[in-house]
């Protein structure tokens, strides 16, 4: 049945990737998918690079606009009409006169980018059209954790849940779900209130997880935390059942097999249409993590990151390109890991950052350079938000950054309103990034919920800050946005389409 | 990082700190003065503090070597035999008349005088050669290693190098600017090569251009070989006089000698693979012009021979590495040459 299905997908995908094909042969387009787990800066690298590409921003390693190749870039309407556009003039507006951060990705959304260039090559120039469409792919990071759901049972997917919510550091936030599943039979009678209660008691679970103090990842199934227009609906009121793995199939009408039909109807509803029309067409991807988030939880929420991006590298389908497989099936033949917020950093640390993503998604790196496509692993800020400077305090210079906190931020019991410009000193990152996973036992298994970030790394504080004041120009313009290797980023991604 | 394992080497775990800068705890300062009490901090703007320069290690000790005493004795001995012959002739000018002496004395100072100026400016020389090699090497391994700390260290000495060319003033004002933003190592290498190094490396081609199509032409008509063999010489001395004033040498009489050996050394060294590359194809044009005229081919061959000891040249006196662009290749200059020598371009170059 399965391998049926697949077959036919297979077979849909490559239709839609000939007709691809078609129009590519007018103006070749590249589908950049932009992807990250919750607050990894998805949406600002978005507007950021549009920003500095339409207003020919100060990219000098991205060689088709230092070179002066690249003519114009402009927004225009994008190809898929049933997608929603990325709401660009708005979160421009939010950065550049509000400082403030622009709203998170709910869901997918896209924005065609329109490129006139000239090329490098005699060949190229002569023949080619000199434009290029790019087409940029927001998604959830978290849709992502779905995807391996796909080749799951219910099951399977119960008992590795369900190991998950019973491991040391979950066990206090996953206490109330837990009980409601001892006193559930699942093969009771089926009822809508006992489904209801229960995945209400897994949301919150997952939702806990997520705060800041825990900044857990491997939260499958992704829509529970942002269910989009689903919310309510059966396919999204399920929750995992304590039963024997290879208990037989459920009689009908009992608890479990309703639950095993919602998941089902999950998959078949949810996470196969995204895989679709959105995932499987794809030719490059970013994919964005928040490093210091984790690290200021700490070790159990840098495992669990490195768990959830091991999870998600796993569904990109990456490989060469090459010129029949262009046409029949697309793959991913780019991937740029960004450990975001490099400017919440010291310049002297970016290295460190980098090796520290390095290793958390080693997996993921190995499997995609095993499959042929380019790997690159980076520091950056799609928008700088602070400045540098040395501070010397108690006999010792401090490499530190100038910045205004975000409202609310805390450092050594000061708190911050949003308006107060700080110098700060994060402190050292290790060299040797296995430091901030392998800690003594004691204070890894800490109960997590005890003490909120109080079992963090204390030699390391990460503060978030407001987008930067921009300088106007005479007539009242904003310059481009100050970023950190975001050119160095594009000439990874793009650069060679446009050379 | 807690107490108990301190990271490899640092000599202290630093705590994260903050500080306001509306508040009283903080001095900006330009020049780091006396220091800030426990609860202050003192803070600098970023300009200069991260280049801390790492001087590369001196090379390795040389071995004593015996022609370099050989050559300080006898030239001492020599130096001394002047002395003493000049010393004699004064006395005797004195003991001929008085201001004749006198006028001996005034002329041998003058001499000195112009003696010392010479080794001055000799010496002098030769430390911007050795400083251009030295910023070489630097460039080099930044870029190799991506260390952006000594990237812009040297990048800073390399602009210091062409300050007085005032035809560099907007290349150098847009490197500077790169040095300003958090860039990586190698790309800061490559964005000087293109940003800085891009005119003076065109302007290079068409130096080496230009000599190697005098030279296959003066091959081509001149009536004698000895006519040949002192313009190829004339013209080669030329190239890499023009080029190391070009990428920012001034060599004296000492440090063309040095340019020279280097030129040597680097022509015998890459000498192997250039084989490979161009060599088969040089004699192949060389055979295919040689149909049509034996003495036109000959003049390509020499023509070609010129181009190589010019790119050789090129790569000795540039003070930076070629990271990003290959740099130029015999091949390039080939079908130029081809050209001049096919139509018989008599316009080419300024004799």
């Amino acid at each position: 049945m399965s391998t049926f299905y697949s077959a036919a997908e297979d077979a849909r995908l490559t239709l839609a990737n000939l007709t691809d094909a078609v129009t590519d042969l007018a103006v070749p387009t590249v589908r950049l998918g932009v992807t990250g787990l919750a607050r990894a800066g998805k949406t600002v690298f978005i507007t950021a690079l549009v920003h500095n590409l339409v207003h020919g921003g100060r990219l000098p390693v991205f060689q088709a606009a230092s070179g002066g190749r690249l003519t114009s870039a402009r927004l225009q309407p994008q190809p898929d009409d049933a997608v929603p556009r990325f709401d660009y003039e708005d979160h421009v507006a939010a950065l550049v006169n509000d400082r403030i951060w622009p709203e998170s990705t709910r869901q997918v959304s896209e924005l065609r980018l329109t490129i006139d260039y000239e090329s490098a090559h005699f060949f190229n120039r002569r023949f080619g059209r000199g434009r290029l469409h790019l087409d940029l792919i927001d998604y959830p990071g978290e849709w992502l954790l779905d995807l391996p759901l796909l080749t799951k049972s219910y099951a399977a997917f119960s008992a590795s849940a369900l190991k998950r919510a019973r491991a040391a550091n979950r066990s206090s936030l996953s206490a109330e779900f837990l009980g409601l599943l001892a006193e559930t039979k699942p093969d009771a009678p089926e009822s809508e209130q006992d489904a209801q209660r229960l995945a209400a008691a897994f949301k919150a679970y997952l939702a806990n997880c997520r705060s800041d103090a825990h900044a857990l990842s491997m939260l499958p199934p992704g829509r529970f935390l942002m269910p989009g227009d689903l919310d309510g609906s059966p396919a999204l009121t399920f929750s995992p059942l304590e039963f024997p793995v290879d208990a037989a199939a459920p009689r009908a009408g009992t608890l479990r097999a309703m639950m095993e039909r919602r998941f089902e109807a999950y998959k078949a509803h949810v996470v196969r249409p995204f895989f679709r029309n959105h995932f499987a067409r794809l030719d490059r991807q970013i994919v964005l993590v928040d490093v210091q988030h984790a690290i200021n939880a700490g070790p159990a929420a840098l495992s669990d990151l490195e768990d959830a991006l091991g999870e998600v590298l796993t569904a990109f389908r990456p490989g060469r390109h090459s010129w029949l497989s262009s046409i029949l099936t697309r793959r991913i033949d780019r991937i740029l890991f960004a450990a975001t917020k490099a400017d919440h950093l010291h310049r002297d640390d970016h290295d460190r950052l980098q090796a520290i993503l390095r290793r958390l998604v080693n997996r993921g790196i190995d499997h995609a350079r095993f499959k042929g496509a380019k790997v690159e692993v980076l520091a950056m800020a799609a928008v700088r938000a602070t400045r540098e400077a040395t501070l010397r305090h108690g006999g010792q210079e401090l490499p530190a950054i100038l910045g205004t906190p975000m409202p609310d931020e805390r450092l050594n019991g000061d708190r911050y309103d949003g308006t107060a410009e700080i110098a700060m000193f994060p402190g050292d990152l290790p060299d040797d990034p296995a430091a901030l996973f392998d800690r003594p036992a004691n204070t890894a298994t800490t109960p997590a919920g005890a003490a909120g970030p109080g079992h963090a790394d204390p030699a390391l504080q990460f503060l978030r800050f407001r987008p930067p004041e921009l300088d106007r120009t005479a007539e009242g313009k904003t310059l481009s946005l100050p970023h950190i290797r975001l050119d160095r980023a594009l000439e990874f991604l793009i650069g060679d389409r446009l050379a | 990082m807690t107490e108990s394992t301190p990271p490899p080497g640092r000599q202290s775990v630093r705590k994260p700190a903050a500080f306001r800068l509306d508040d009283k705890t903080v001095q900006f300062e330009e020049e780091p003065a006396a220091d800030p009490l426990t609860a202050e901090a003192a803070m600098s703007d970023e300009a200069g503090q991260a280049i801390a320069l790492q001087r590369p290690a001196p090379p390795a000790g040389r071995r004593v070597r015996f022609g370099t005493w050989i050559a300080l004795g006898f030239g001492g001995l020599a130096s001394l035999a002047v002395g003493l012959a000049v010393d004699n002739l004064i006395r005797d000018l004195f003991a001929r008349t008085d201001w004749l002496g006198w006028t001996g004395v005034a002329l041998a100072l003058l001499a000195v005088f112009g003696l010392l100026g010479l080794l001055i400016r000799e010496a002098v020389a030769l430390a911007r050669l050795g400083k251009i090699d030295g910023l070489r090497e630097r460039l080099e391994k930044a870029a190799e290693d991506d260390d952006a700390v000594a990237a812009r260290g040297a990048l800073g000495d390399l602009i210091a190098l062409y300050k007085d060319r005032p035809e560099t003033a907007r290349n150098r004002r847009i490197l500077s600017g790169h040095m300003r933003e958090v860039i990586d190592g190698r790309d800061l290498v490559g964005l000087a090569e293109r940003d800085l190094l891009a005119p003076l490396d065109s302007e290079a081609r068409r130096i080496v251009l230009n000599s190697a199509k005098r030279v296959s032409l003066v091959t081509a008509v001149s009536p004698r070989a000895l006519v040949d063999l002192l313009a190829v010489l004339f013209e080669n001395v030329r190239i890499i006089r023009r080029l190391s004033a070009l990428y920012g040498g001034r060599p004296g009489m000492l440090g063309f000698l040095r340019l020279i050996r280097h030129i040597g050394t680097h022509l015998a060294l890459t000498g192997g693979m250039a084989a490979g590359d161009s060599l088969a194809s040089q004699f192949l044009g060389h055979g295919l012009v040689a149909r049509l005229s034996t003495r036109l081919g000959e003049g390509v061959v020499n023509g070609l021979l010129t181009a190589r000891i010019g790119i050789a040249a090129i790569a000795v006196c540039r003070p930076a590495p070629f990271v990003r662009t290959r740099g130029p290749t015999v091949s390039e200059f080939m079908s130029e040459l081809m050209k001049a020598a096919e139509t018989g371009d008599t316009t080419s170059g300024g004799i």
